[in-house]
């Protein structure tokens, strides 16, 4: 719960949330993550099926790293990404909670917009219940 | 929809009202209309709204109901009545940073066509990778990253 947080835990909360978002942000990124979502892979592999340079894609890979979404860990010589769940099971859940919120909300402004039409116009001018 | 490299993603919520663009813009304008809809409590609750409806105004909305307590404010970046509202967003819901609301209503005859959408503002610095990890030893492995986004 938000309310028991202390503030700072909430501030980094919100600025991990902002990492993983920027790097969701772009299409290189997100494809990379649908590659690692299948399964765990050399920075090689991740790179090879798309048409720019390995550094290219390992520049992305570090804003993917940094993010918190995408881990690497060394295998003998190779270099093995994999995907952090946990960041984007706080994506995933900020924009169930934001859907939610929303549906919610609209809902009750539609019922509102029923009770308005029973009452007439003249009971838009009535304050809160 | 292309927002570029700089945006998060958005969460878009779309349907048809029956009531005019008119009177939904209002909803979402009139605090003394704001009050009756926009609490997430069930049931009695305090609730108050400002607003100050003009690019750069701000609104807030607090709500109280019993020992909980909810504030939500924003500024207004755009309003063009009965078409188009955007604002600013700050609250629990956003972990209290800012993110941006866009309300956009189409009269479809008799009844409107509402797209919501609530995006999280881009933060550059990140973008550009100058921010340090703050991975964590995953404990479950990836289902269904992708759905979503």
């Amino acid at each position: 719960m938000i309310a028991t947080e202390t503030r700072k835990e909430a501030a980094s909360r919100a600025a991990r949330l902002d990492a993983v978002f920027a790097a969701l942000a772009d299409p290189t990124r997100r494809a990379i993550i649908e590659r690692l979502s299948r399964s765990e892979a050399r920075v090689t592999e991740v790179a090879e099926p798309f048409p720019m340079s390995l550094n290219a894609v390992s520049k992305h890979i570090r804003v993917l790293e940094a993010s918190g979404v995408v881990e690497r860990h060394r295998k003998g010589r190779d270099h093995i990404l994999s995907i952090n769940t946990r960041s984007l099971d706080e994506v995933d859940g900020w924009i169930v909670r934001t859907r939610r919120y929303w549906e919610e909300r609209l809902d009750a402004m539609e019922r509102l917009l029923r009770e308005l039409k029973k009452s007439g116009p003249k009971d838009r001018k009535r304050g809160s219940r | 929809m292309d927002h570029g490299d700089t945006t998060g993603p958005i969460v878009q919520v779309r349907r048809r009202v029956r009531a005019s663009a008119e009177q939904i813009f209002d909803l979402w304008t009139k605090p003394d209309l704001m009050v009756r809809w926009m609490s997430p409590f069930p049931g009695a609750v305090d609730c108050k709204a400002t607003c100050d409806l003009r690019p750069g105004g701000a609104f807030s909305l607090a709500m109280v109901s019993g020992e909980s307590r909810r504030d939500v404010s924003g500024t207004y970046v755009q309003i063009d009545r009965p078409r188009k509202l955007v604002f600013t967003w700050i609250g629990p819901l956003t972990n209290n940073v800012n993110t941006l609301v866009t309300v956009e209503l189409n009269p479809r005859g008799d009844e409107t066509d509402l797209v919501l959408t609530h995006e999280r503002l881009p933060t550059p610095a990140i973008c550009e990778g100058h921010t340090r990890g703050w991975g964590n030893i995953l404990d479950h492995l990836a289902d269904a990253v992708s759905k979503d986004l």
